[in-house]
């Protein structure tokens, strides 16, 4: 029931998307419009698998470190994507996918150090020291980037933090099919970690007396979702709140196991970055609104709301 | 007798010292004074001889009222006219490294009015070093502008006639002399796209040169759009700061070719050191972009 509902709603959303922009299109022209194929549709269906893998990604990381604040740029990766696209424009790095490449390599360089540092002395992943040294290595990043930009007297860096905000002004088809290659395989591994996840809620000892592999399952879970967060950077830039906010409202109202919440979650990041989007564009046109401004605007009205009604009852 | 002597010295002392007061209270009003665009009086005592110039508008204008010799500090992207880069650099200017602009000991430092450089005056202010803080972000302020530097370094004439040059081009013509112009967007970024409103000084030049902002009711200096609001107000030409003539590397992107100008190449490259800032060569500017508008097919 709650698939099609939430089904539903997503088609509406893509839909709605597809009808309306600021180009004031006549209906009878949409079919057959450029505007339509080459940005609206491309722009929609990436908005909505962003927001989907931000979801995803938000959801296993809060389990894996057990922590509700968690959010999905937290362990380091805004920080580091933010340095590499930063260095690329710095450096004069040609070509189309410079930028977004630059800053996947450096979430992901962000990644593989606060991994590294998880893994110090035996802690094996240690939720406090991620989270510790998720804050650090992004602290770090963010201020090589800031003395990059202080430094470097180019006008153009300040563009690359307009980039970095966030957002589908890039969006293209060629955009859509990168995440359509790249992001089943690490969601994939995610859901299919559902059970083990559900475990390790329990505490690391009890998971593993039940049968979970909680030294690789944490591995593997961290590795996942922060592939997905740092591919989510590279085509849309750093956009905040979908991956703290989507978990916490999926657990409040479809329960907290791991084989629903995944898919949900993948969903309602997908329709409330999508529709996000479509407001961002319309709302103040011709001008148009920072996406992460809005995620916030529509999700934390309606993440107080259910917060009220979970503590109340 | 010895102490009422010493009294009746004090005495005297206390009026040459009031009368002092009152003459030096006088004084600064025989020098130059100006209100500027922070709503400050700023009053020398002379007109200014070691000026500090924070923007290369300014220092433009000060060399075209023929006050350049009294430089004694510019920024990095000071660079017309080529006599400026002989004028010592006190860094790029944003935010004013205000040790290096004291150490030039300017008795005048011009600023660009903005928060971080309402700042920077207040620290040299503190100093004892006297700053005027000015806008400039439309074609309507150079005039302004010119008068009050041209005040300031006792070149009154000089900034009066630069200022009338300046006021007869802007008012010179109608929005649109023809009618129905050739339109433009001024693209200063592409992802996101942002976008060149009623607010520069870029505006008012393209409406000069007769052509036609496309995103003139956007009343900010500049804005973030999307590419389909670009599509569908459907410019002729996409304008540019470029000092090559290579396309822009966007240019062959599927979204961006929804644009008919980009997918045509109907681009103006237009050089940053004439276009990049509202200055003297305004004139220039506007011829300048009139002949690439006819010469671009």
């Amino acid at each position: 029931m709650k698939y099609v509902v939430l089904a539903g709603a997503a088609l509406a959303t893509l839909a709605a998307a597809l009808l309306v922009g600021p180009a004031n299109l006549p209906f009878a022209d949409l079919p057959g419009s450029a505007i339509v194929w080459q940005l609206r549709l491309p722009r929609a269906v990436l908005a909505f698998l962003v927001g989907g893998a931000l979801g995803v990604a938000g959801t296993s990381l809060q389990a894996l470190v057990r922590n509700p604040l968690a959010d999905p740029f937290l362990l380091g990766l805004s920080g580091g994507a933010g340095l590499g696209a930063v260095a690329a424009i710095a450096l004069h790095l040609p070509g189309p996918w410079a930028l977004p490449l630059a800053a996947f390599v450096g979430a992901v360089g962000a990644m593989a150090l606060v991994y590294r540092l998880g893994l110090m002395g035996g802690a094996e992943l240690d939720p406090r020291i991620l989270l510790l040294g998720g804050v650090a290595v992004g602290a770090f990043a963010a201020a090589i980037t800031t003395a990059l930009v202080s430094l470097a007297q180019a006008t153009e860096l300040r563009n690359a933090f307009l980039w970095l905000w966030g957002g589908f002004s890039g969006a293209s088809w060629t955009t859509v099919l990168v995440m359509l290659a790249y992001a089943p395989l690490p969601l994939g591994v995610l859901v299919a970690s559902a059970r083990p996840l559900d475990l390790l809620a329990l505490g690391e000892e009890p998971a593993q007396y039940l049968g979970a592999d909680v030294r690789r399952l944490k591995r593997v879970v961290y590795l996942a979702a922060s592939l997905l967060t740092a591919a989510a950077v590279a085509v849309a830039g750093v956009i905040g709140f979908v991956g703290l906010v989507v978990p916490h409202l999926c657990r409040l109202v479809w329960g907290r196991l791991h084989r629903t919440l995944l898919p949900t979650a993948f969903l309602t990041g997908g329709i409330l970055l999508a529709a996000a989007d479509t407001l961002a564009r319309t709302v103040v046109a011709p001008r148009e609104l920072p996406v992460g401004i809005v995620t916030a605007l529509l999700g934390v009205p309606v993440f107080a709301f259910l917060l009220r009604r979970w503590t109340v009852s | 007798m010895r102490r009422w002597t010493v009294r009746t010295h004090l005495a005297g002392l206390v009026a040459l010292a009031a009368v002092a007061c009152a003459r030096g209270e006088h004084a600064p009003a025989a020098g130059p004074a100006v209100t500027d665009d922070a709503g400050r009086r700023v009053a020398l005592a002379v007109p200014a001889r070691r000026i500090v110039s924070l923007l290369p508008s300014f220092t433009e204008i000060l060399f075209a009222i023929g006050a350049g010799h009294r430089l004694v500090g510019r920024t990095a992207w000071c660079d017309y006219p080529p006599a400026a880069l002989a004028v010592p650099s006190v860094g790029d200017g944003i935010p004013p490294n205000v040790e290096a602009v004291a150490a030039r000991r300017p008795d005048l430092v011009v600023l660009y009015r903005s928060g971080q450089n309402a700042t920077a005056a207040e620290q040299l202010e503190r100093l004892g070093i006297r700053t005027v803080l000015l806008d400039l972000n439309r074609l309507e302020e150079l005039a302004p502008a010119a008068r009050r530097l041209g005040v300031l370094t006792g070149r009154t004439a000089a900034g009066d006639s630069l200022a009338r040059a300046m006021d007869s081009l802007v008012s010179q013509s109608p929005e649109s002399p023809t009618p129905s112009p050739v339109s433009l967007v001024f693209l200063v970024w592409d992802n996101p796209p942002i976008v060149i409103g009623a607010g520069s000084y870029l505006d008012r030049l393209a409406g000069l040169a007769g052509a036609r902002n496309v995103f003139h009711d956007i009343a900010a200096p500049s804005a973030q759009v999307s590419i389909e609001t670009i599509a569908a107000r459907n410019p002729d030409f996409i304008a540019v700061l470029s000092d090559t003539a290579a396309p822009p590397r966007y240019a062959g992107r599927p979204e961006w070719r929804v644009v008919p100008a980009v997918r045509k190449r109907r681009f103006l490259f237009l050089p940053g050191g004439l276009f990049g800032r509202p200055g003297p060569r305004a004139r220039e500017a506007v011829r300048e972009l009139r002949r690439r508008l006819d010469t671009t097919p």
